[in-house]
């Protein structure tokens, strides 16, 4: 036998979004994952906001594994997250990187807490005695904070730790401490560990307001706040816990608020010269928000330069903040705010629409700041020594987004790739797990594997008995709290308990043995553990209790500590225990009645179908067959390749499209383990989790084949759009962006022969009728093209008339690069589109100068109009297909538009790329490589547990109106028209419970939750508090 | 407005020959804390910023807006695409100067005469009593003033418009 | 220290007590300063660099060639002149070409340049070279119980890289704290950074806008502050802020501006003990209500 070989371990440095994701997804896969974050916590910006656009909630929990969910912990996110694999390490910097290549020595300094979270028992008295009091940064200083604090008011557990700058050593928490978890003298440890890959999430800096110089003008009172600090402001954990909008200062209702775009970004004097992609959508957002919260005398204004609505689903958003919201917009960038004596803030701006100056008075100010990526790229750089490119990034491999260039195991992802929304910090991700995976995969490391536990059957219709087992937690609450005997004795007279048994630490290895011991001996059926913090411990609890032959729907955990102890000021012991002997009662209750759960497992077919021959689907499909995994790969057109590798050479970002898919092409016939099938698209697919057999029709030959296959990747991909606007088809001198550019890259079109180019931007896009979304690459398309005539001619004038540039993030170099080269961009707005007359043959353009004020004609040798990019059709028949939908603009709509952005609402179907939206290329590439890494694990785990906590239908009781199939989020629940009922698909109920709320007849139920469970429950309560009132 | 025919394609060079021209992006910023854009005409630093880029020569030549300018230089400091809105504004002078001489200020007429835009040095009484010295004014030497005044004819525009200084 | 003076037109030839202000407070703080003879036009903004490049740095040259013949810096109280000298400078020392194009131009005159004399404001010196703290160990007559507020000159504030001396140029403290310094509180108000609106063609081309602009400065003193006088570091802002009182007062029919405006050297001059009569005697707003009171 081969010697063992070592688990393969990943540092993700950052516990922002991406790097969580990064995590999970590794863990998932079984890798061990050390997660550190410099900051106190985890969750990076996303544990400040309560709300995200679309949908203006928060779902950070929609990010968790989908599967098998009941083995591991569903937990609100911004509280915390569990994972066995994962080792979390907040607080904690990396200070230096050795190794290379899969081999790397990681020095951590782990900063001191001064609180042992171990030791510490949450009672927060010691918050009380603090005398020091010092402004809060998680509120951005608008509320305060003790010396001894929790740095996230909602995080569980609470991990105090002590503000060392603040603190003066005065003793004050030591004393009231009765656990000893205060060491005042605590010094930070430094720790080396080893690890085979590293994914850097730190995310960048941000642009703080009080350190850079352009803020000066701005930042004047209390009232004028970051757009972060504004989250603050509106969340319920924050400074007004969710209430109406107030000005910091005084305490005024917000009436009038308004938001200053770009600060701090788009700033080629202070050598800024990038957007930060997120803060336009940041600001609508929040100005919605604001409308919705304060209601509509609320008037919000957003001063911007270019509104960028780029992204999926982002200009609906904007036309609904608008038009139906009533935000306003102004394409102005104001000098300054001036603070006036009575608090409000006077800035004067010029409307382009109405060419007039206007006053006006606000009581708060919102600065959409960005971020300042060049520090922490740096730092990077220098311990990993790695390379930055000429812009000062760490450089990447060519077409990755992902892979540090000549650094093999070294990967970025989330803001680092410049700031990113939730959906593409998601993708980063798991493309980054997924890179990472492939790395581990080639180094030979092995994976951390669950045993094998078969769920167990016995005992399960016997009477209800329950075991208890108390936990002592060491001596840590056992001498305070608990009296354990009298608590034993008092359960012990309890109808249907068989045994109470007091175990030291159950979380700890002698606990575990202990448990084992006594569920070896037991005549009980059911166990009820108490001891703290359960969503820490159920996964493994269940394992123990599974293995000595319990259904693992029978053993309950519950917060024994934290349950007893709240609401009581100074317990005495006497009362302490009652009220935990309440708790536990009602229980049992619960537990008694509990039917034991089942799951099913589906063996899952290993092989995947990627439907869609582009770059993106050749990345995909290559990714897994490297992998091992047997692929499909579904191509309609007669080669594979898609538009963007079989007619673009270059794109603005210096990648050649066509020379990559021919490069990948070899490399697809090469690999035995994928199978190409051109020339024909999928018709019909059948089968379930798992299992999938598709109907794949051959257009030319009309033949068909079944393709057999466990998960599904769609990839198709887009098409430059049509259109029949300003004269196009009326004249070869009126062309599409495509066609100049491969007229151009031919021969056949002229560019040193062309002095007046006009180019129109959105045709037909971003506006209702028609593309209702912006295209996100035509923008740079135009540059790229104007460019060239620039370089081959640059005589040649040549103007862009837009409505938005949609340069965001570091393609903004790209429209200053244009500037430069003096390519004239002018603004022109959708109610004034520019009209077209051909005169003499030439098309001459007159629009409204929206800075000038003035009609111009441009007398033009060529017309170029930016048309956008169309879905494929075959989405629509791919849709049906699959049973998933589309969005309005006919791309395929995602499970959630944010958290879940390459996955579908159904098991085992992924989507990547133009499918989702259009998008640069090196995007396509991520996300492609995102959603085969997905596909990989979920292949990888070779069977699907169908879940035992769902959705049941009392058919009976329901009168089939349907609301619950409305109302469940994961499309779980339908109408079988055959047997004329709903049915719930055991693999798609998350148990949310919506469903039963929803359900006015009591129809809808889930498992583990029904009402005989719970009014037992609260039955044993009340009829505990009678006899304790009473005995008193 | 016919950009063919009303517009000279490179008079941009002419104007402001720099490589931060281009790079405006009509943010508005200059305008929106420009004292002279309080003025009627207001002076609208972004529209001249256009006004050159696209060439508008006629527009430019009898735009008197430029000299409304009170060298605040705060659109300079403003601008976020360093377009060094002030030194455009000069600029703009210049061309108005070279091109059009009822443009030329007077001003230059009073310094090449007596070295500053007003008489110097010539209140003697009150300086006086004041308890000052007595200014050794390039007006009250003419060799240096002889000096000073040649070389200014070697400059440009008061070369071109030599009839104005009585040469 | 030494320092070569650069007066500029305006204060010698309209206001020569601001001229004596300086003359007589700065080599009480170790200033010694010498004149700049022959010295011309700094040149102003309105004229020669509205013509051509060639003879505003000519002149800028010729300017400058008598600081570097006396081996220091020049020390200029007034905004323009200090701007327009040191945007000259600066541009003859990032353009070569320039540079030599203006030694070509004075070589007949018998000057050179090369820059190595330096262009400073006085407000700079005083609060960098000297200080704030040591100004107010030397202060015989304080200010104290009088409200003032300050006006910074735009000249010495933008372009900051080129002109810029505050440690930052949109939060500006220098003047402030010298005028504290002489015992004096200053009042915040909204319009503190607001421009006096006197430089260049504004005030000729639009007068009417330009008193209304001024207006909602000195409404904004007037009703934010309790403002006794107004401290300003530039002739400009000093003959401008106290003819557009005047001239509202004319407007409104009765006499609701007359705040007293200083140049702070002036300010400073009093409170070193100087006489009234030399150091702050012209003036077209009456300043008496503060000089009874220091
Ligand atoms: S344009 Fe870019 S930098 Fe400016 S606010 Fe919008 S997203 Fe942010
Ligand atoms: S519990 Fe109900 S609403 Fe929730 S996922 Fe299941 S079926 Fe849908
Ligand atoms: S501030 Fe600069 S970039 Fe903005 S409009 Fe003015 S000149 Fe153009
Ligand atoms: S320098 Fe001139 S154009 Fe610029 S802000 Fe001041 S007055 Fe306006």
């Amino acid at each position: 036998m081969a010697e063992k070989k070592p688990t393969g371990t990943v540092l993700v440095a950052g516990a922002g979004i991406s790097g969580i994701k990064a995590a999970i997804e590794l863990a998932e896969g079984g890798y061990k994952v050390l997660l550190t974050d410099a900051s106190t916590q985890i969750g990076g910006i996303l544990a400040k906001l309560d709300y995200q656009f679309p949908t203006d909630h928060c779902g950070m929990c929609r990010m968790l594994p989908m599967v098998g969910r009941e083995y591991g912990s569903q937990y609100c996110m911004r509280k915390s997250l569990f994972h066995e694999n994962i080792e979390i390490l907040p607080f904690t910097e990396i200070t230096s990187v050795q190794g290379d290549g899969g081999n790397y020595k990681v020095e951590l300094l782990k900063k001191a807490r001064l609180v042992d979270p171990a030791v510490c028992n949450e009672m927060g008295e010691c918050i009380d005695v603090c005398p020091v009091e010092v402004p809060d940064e998680f509120n951005h200083g608008l509320t305060k904070r003790k010396a001894i604090y929790q740095a996230i008011p909602h995080n569980t557990p609470k991990m105090l730790l002590i503000d060392r700058e603040a603190c003066t050593k005065c003793g004050e928490c030591v004393k009231v401490c009765t656990t000893n978890a205060i060491n005042l003298d605590a010094q930070d440890e430094v720790e080396t560990r080893e690890v085979h890959s590293i994914v850097l999430a730190s995310g960048v800096k941000l642009y703080n307001t009080r350190e850079f110089e352009d803020a000066k003008s701005y930042a004047v009172s209390p009232d004028v706040v970051t757009s972060l600090a504004f989250e603050r402001m509106m969340s319920s954990s924050g400074t007004y816990e969710g209430g109406v909008i107030k000005r910091p200062s005084d305490g005024k209702p917000a009436k009038n608020i308004a938001w200053i775009q770009c600060m701090g970004s788009r700033n080629r004097r202070q050598k800024r010269d990038y957007c930060s992609s997120i803060c336009c959508m940041f600001a609508l957002k929040e100005a919605v928000l604001a409308k919705e919260k304060g209601g509509p005398e609320v008037d919000t204004t957003i001063f911007y330069m270019d509104m960028r609505t780029f992204g999926k689903g982002f200009q609906q958003y904007r036309d609904k903040a608008v038009d139906e919201h009533g935000v306003k917009l102004i394409r102005c960038r104001v000098q300054g705010v001036m603070l006036k004596p009575d608090g409000s803030l006077e800035m004067r701006y010029f409307d382009p629409e109405t060419n007039e100056f206007f006053v006006k008075d606000y009581d708060l100010v919102v600065m959409s700041t960005g971020q300042i990526p060049f520090e922490t790229h740096k730092k990077w750089a220098d311990l990993l020594n790695a390379p930055l490119d000429e812009r000062g990034l760490l450089a990447t491999e060519q077409y990755s987004k992902i892979k540090i260039a000549g650094k093999p195991g070294l990967f970025i992802c989330g803001s680092l790739m410049g700031l990113t929304d939730v959906s593409e910090a998601m993708s980063s991700g798991i493309a980054a797990a997924g890179e990472a995976t492939n790395f581990l995969t080639t180094l030979g490391v092995d994976i951390l594997k669950e045993e094998e536990i078969a769920e167990p059957t016995a005992h399960e219709r016997e009477n209800s008995l329950v075991s208890v087992a108390l936990c002592k937690c060491g001596e840590k609450v056992g001498a305070d709290g608990i009296d354990y005997e009298l608590l034993s004795a008092e359960l012990l007279r309890y109808r249907g308990v068989g045994e109470v048994n007091v175990i030291d630490s159950i979380c700890k290895a002698e606990g575990e043995t202990t448990t084992n011991d006594i569920l070896g001996k037991t005549k009980c059926n059911r166990l009820l553990v108490g001891a703290c913090q359960p969503f820490m411990y159920r996964r493994k609890l269940k394992n123990v209790a599974r293995k000595a032959g319990f259904n693992s729907s029978m053993v309950e955990i519950f917060d024994l500590f934290g349950i007893a102890r709240r609401g009581m000021v100074e317990p005495s012991v006497g009362d302490w225990t009652l009220r935990a002997a309440r708790e536990v009662k009602s229980d049992i209750e619960r537990l008694k009645y509990k039917p034991a759960l089942h799951v099913s497992t589906l063996p899952i077919n290993q092989t995947a179908l990627v439907v869609g021959g582009g770059i993106g689907g050749m990345q995909a499909a290559l990714s897994l067959a490297t992998r091992g995994v047997p692929v499909h790969l579904v191509e309609k057109e007669a080669h594979l390749g898609g538009y963007l590798g079989n007619q673009v050479e270059h794109t603005i970002d210096g990648l050649a499209p066509v020379a990559m898919a021919s490069d990948m092409k070899l490399k697809v016939f090469e690999n035995k383990n994928i199978t190409v099938h051109l020339n024909c698209e999928v018709e019909k697919t059948v089968g379930t989790l798992g299992s999938f057999e598709s109907k794949l029709h051959f257009k030319d030959t009309n033949e068909n084949t079944y393709l057999h296959h466990g998960a599904v990747i769609m990839v198709t991909g887009g098409h430059e759009g049509a259109t029949t606007e300003y004269g196009y088809g009326t004249s070869d001198k009126v062309l599409t962006q495509a066609e100049l550019k491969k007229g151009m890259a031919s021969g056949n079109i002229d560019a040193g022969g062309l002095e007046n180019v006009v180019m129109i931007q959105c045709v037909g896009s971003r506006q209702k009728e028609g593309r209702h979304y912006c295209s996100r690459i035509c923008c740079m398309w135009a540059i790229a093209n104007a460019l060239k005539i620039k370089e081959v001619n640059p005589e040649a004038r040549v103007f862009i008339l837009y409505r938005d540039v949609m340069t965001y993030g570091f393609f903004e170099q790209y429209y200053t690069k244009a500037r430069t080269a003096g390519i004239i961009f002018m603004n022109y707005s959708l109610e004034n589109k520019p009209q077209v007359e051909m005169v003499e043959g030439n098309p001459v353009v007159k629009f409204m100068d929206t800075v000038l004020n003035t009609e111009i004609e441009l007398p033009a040798d060529m017309l170029v109009l930016s048309t956008g990019v169309d879905p494929e059709e075959s989405n629509q028949r791919l849709a049906d297909a699959f049973g998933v939908t589309l969005t309005e603009d006919r791309f395929l709509a995602e499970a959630d538009s944010k958290w879940r952005p390459i996955e579908f609402q159904k098991v085992g179907l992924y989507l990547a790329g133009t499918a989702h939206s259009p998008m640069p290329l090196k995007s396509v590439i991520m996300q492609a490589e995102a959603a085969a890494q997905k596909a990989y694990t979920y292949l990888s785990g070779r069977e699907v547990h169908t879940a035992g906590v769902i959705s049941k239908v009392k058919d009976a009781l329901c009168i089939r109106c349907q609301r619950c199939i409305n109302i469940c989020p994961y499309g779980a629940r339908s109408y079988d028209e055959v047997e004329k009922c709903i049915v719930v698909d055991p693999a798609e109920c998350q148990a949310c419970g919506a469903c039963a709320v929803e359900c006015q007849n009591n129809a809808a139920e889930v498992t583990g939750w029904s009402d005989k469970q719970l009014m037992a429950a609260i039955d044993a309560k009340l009829m505990d508090d009678l006899l304790m009132s009473t005995a008193e | 407005m016919d950009l063919q025919q009303g517009s000279i394609k490179d008079l941009w060079k002419a104007i402001y020959n720099t490589g931060d021209l281009h790079h405006c992006f009509n943010c508005s910023t200059c305008l929106s804390g420009c004292p002279a854009s309080h003025g009627d005409p207001p002076l609208l630093v972004r529209n001249l910023a256009r006004k050159v880029i696209l060439g508008l020569e006629e527009e430019l030549l009898n735009d008197d807006t430029p000299w409304a300018c009170v060298s605040c230089s705060k659109c300079e400091e403003m601008c976020p695409m360093d377009v060094k809105p002030f030194e455009m504004i000069l600029a703009i002078r210049q061309w108005q100067s070279a091109n059009d001489e009822t443009r030329v200020p007077p001003s230059i007429v009073e310094i090449y005469k007596r070295g500053y835009t007003q008489a110097v040095g010539v209140n003697t009484d009150l300086r006086d009593k004041l308890g000052l010295p007595e200014l050794k004014t390039i007006t009250n030497n003419p060799e240096q003033l002889q000096f000073f005044r040649e070389m200014l004819m070697k400059t440009p525009v008061v070369s071109a418009n030599d009839y104005m200084f009585g040469g | 220290m030494e320092l070569c003076l650069f007066l500029g037109c305006n204060t010698p030839a309209i206001r020569p007590d601001v001229e004596r202000a300086i003359r007589a407070t700065m080599p009480v703080l170790g200033i010694d300063l010498v004149d700049s003879d022959n010295y011309v036009c700094c040149p102003a903004f309105g004229a020669f660099p509205s013509t051509d490049i060639d003879s505003w740095l000519a002149t800028s040259g010729w300017n400058l060639s008598i600081a570097e013949e006396k081996g220091c810096d020049f020390v200029v109280q007034c905004g323009s002149c200090y701007s327009s000298l040191r945007m000259g400078r600066e541009h003859m020392m990032h353009h070569a070409d320039k540079m030599a194009r203006v030694n070509e131009l004075l070589e007949p005159t018998g000057r050179t340049v090369t820059g190595k004399s330096k262009v400073r404001h006085v407000s700079e010196v005083l609060y960098k070279e000297i200080g704030p703290e040591t100004i107010a160990g030397q202060v015989k007559k304080s200010l104290k119980g009088l409200h003032g507020i300050v006006q910074y000159p735009c000249h010495t504030l933008f372009p900051s890289e080129v002109v810029g001396f505050e440690e930052s140029a949109r939060a500006p403290k220098g003047m402030r704290q010298l005028v504290e310094a002489l015992g004096a509180t200053v009042d915040s108000y909204s319009r503190e950074l607001q421009c006096c609106g006197g430089a260049g063609g504004f005030m000729k081309s639009t007068p009417e806008q330009a008193i209304e602009f001024a207006k909602t400065k000195f409404d904004a003193i007037l009703d934010e502050t309790k403002a006794d006088f107004i401290a300003v570091s530039c002739i400009t802002c000093l003959m401008h802020m106290e003819n557009v009182q005047n001239t509202l007062n004319k407007r409104v029919g009765e006499e609701r501006y007359k705040i007293p405006v200083f140049d702070y050297n002036q300010l400073l001059a009093l409170c070193l003990g100087f006489d009234p009569k030399q150091v702050a005697s012209i003036c077209n707003v009456s300043r008496d209500s503060v000089l009874s009171r220091i």
